[in-house]
């Protein structure tokens, strides 16, 4: 798999410059608890036809940014950005708790899991 | 005048589908203009087990009980992601023993939802006969495994059961007789009025939505989407064993049925030239070492594509297991396809999407 590093402020407009929606395949929203109190968002994509090739875009940020929403981009990112949300607490712009989770619940069972 | 409508509930528990998601139907009149699901009733911390509960070795086998119907597809994709990290590689008859669970379990699996497709037709003979002749499957897969569901047949470094001569033959036999039984079904579904006219036409998925909404799966082919995990990876052998692509066009329940029908009898001849091709070799390779860095690991499940992410630290204990499944990503694509449908029509649509909202919850 191919790792690109954006940034919070640039990701959304690499994506939408990047993902063309006849070649590439939006597999889902990933987040990754660093060690360091920060959050590893991934942006996963697959290219149709060609065996084993997997782009991957990522920005590492602190828990208490907005990452920006590509459900206009992508529309199916809609429900992995609400995962998000749950698993890890980080605020995703448009996105509210409570695909899983109760929507006041205070937890986040994925933030800084790490043994 | 300001539009007047209703609000419906389907779900969380309804007949049409025996596990737990609830959508809510915004209806004008008989038409659904609205859609909003809840897919979160089961939700039991998997991907958390995995990294906190679990050592890596055993993860394969607790990702087996997410789901069921398709628990192989989740110890292959996971297994596949540890040796990835551990460089290792598996035999080729391994690799051959599992693609032959993996089709053994696309069979049972879209004969269950062709069954159930039945059942929303109101055609219970159907749905009891197609439900009777799953069970030549179900012992195969007993026969090989130890297990009709749940079979904990994939493990680091291969498999963990070998077949005899005496199975082959047995597993060539039933897979004979499904086969028979499929040309059967597939002519109900082409000429029986309540499986072909009443499902032609509804609940379409056009081409440009596919793309648009990421369609996967059964429901993106039937759409005429190219798309198949099993054609864009390299890691088993389904391109020597016979795989082909099926495809439809007009994305319909219809559609979707025949997608399966004809993955079905495809899957039957990957079965069959595996027995008769099985390579001779170990079933298993002894692998040492802790997992190390970050892979992603695709495969095509009954319902399309699951991916699994796993990185590891070096230690017994992994970092991150993400756990991506079919029916998650398809959420959105399933909202748009109700939306124009009429009501009645629903429990139908929501049917033949197949869905797993035990994989879901995860």
């Amino acid at each position: 798999m191919q790792k690109i590093q954006s940034s919070l402020e640039k990701i959304r407009e690499e994506i939408e410059g990047f993902y063309d929606q006849k070649s590439w395949h939006f597999l889902t929203l990933n987040g990754v608890a660093l060690s360091n109190e920060k959050l590893e968002v991934q942006w996963i994509f697959s290219k149709y036809a060609t065996p084993d090739e997997v782009v991957v875009y990522y920005i590492e940020v602190p828990y208490d940014v907005e990452i920006p929403s590509i459900a206009d981009i992508i529309p199916s990112a809609i429900i992995s950005q609400r995962e998000l949300v749950d698993m890890f607490g980080i605020a995703v712009e448009g996105s509210t708790k409570g695909l899983y989770l109760d929507e006041d619940s205070m937890q986040t069972p994925l933030k800084g899991c790490q043994i | 005048m300001s539009r007047k409508t209703i609000n419906i509930p389907l779900g969380a528990q309804h007949i049409s589908l025996l596990e737990p998601v609830r959508f809510k139907f915004e209806c004008e009149n008989e038409k659904i203009v609205g859609v909003d699901s809840d897919v979160g009733f089961v939700h039991r911390g998997v991907e958390r087990a995995c990294t906190t509960k679990f050592k890596f070795d055993a993860v394969g086998y607790v990702v087996a009980r997410i789901c069921g119907l398709c628990a192989i597809t989740h110890s292959l994709a996971y297994t596949v992601a540890a040796e990835n990290l551990l460089g290792a590689q598996v035999t080729a008859k391994a690799a051959y023993l599992r693609t032959l669970l993996l089709e053994l379990d696309r069979i049972h699996s879209h004969m269950l939802c062709l069954s159930h497709t039945c059942e929303n037709a109101g055609f219970e003979a159907m749905f009891m006969q197609i439900m009777g002749d799953r069970e030549l499957v179900m012992e195969i897969q007993e026969l090989i495994s130890g297990n009709r569901v749940q079979f904990d047949y994939i493990c680091i470094g291969g498999v963990n059961r070998d077949i005899t001569a005496e199975l082959g033959k047995k597993i060539l036999e039933n897979l004979t007789l499904v086969e028979k039984k499929v040309r059967e079904y597939k002519d109900e579904f082409l000429n029986n009025w309540s499986l072909s006219l009443k499902f032609k036409g509804v609940g379409a998925l056009s081409l440009e939505d596919a793309y648009r909404f990421n369609a996967i799966g059964p429901l993106a082919r039937a759409a005429g989407l190219q798309t198949d995990v099993r054609n864009e990876m390299s890691y088993l052998p389904y391109k020597e064993i016979g795989f082909v692509m099926q495809m439809q066009e007009s994305g319909d329940i219809h559609a979707r049925n025949m997608v399966r029908l004809d993955e079905i009898q495809n899957s039957i001849e990957m079965c069959r030239n595996i027995v008769n091709g099985l390579p001779e070799g170990e079933i298993i390779t002894k692998i040492k070492g802790k997992p190390q860095g970050e892979t992603i690991v695709r495969y095509e499940a009954p319902r399309g594509e699951l991916m699994y992410y796993v990185k590891g630290n070096g230690s017994a204990m992994l970092d991150r297991v993400r756990i991506k499944t079919p029916t998650f990503s398809s959420i959105p694509a399933f909202s748009e396809i109700f939306l124009g449908q009429e009501y009645a029509d629903a429990p139908a649509i929501l049917a033949s999407f197949d869905p797993c909202l035990s994989c879901t919850a995860k």
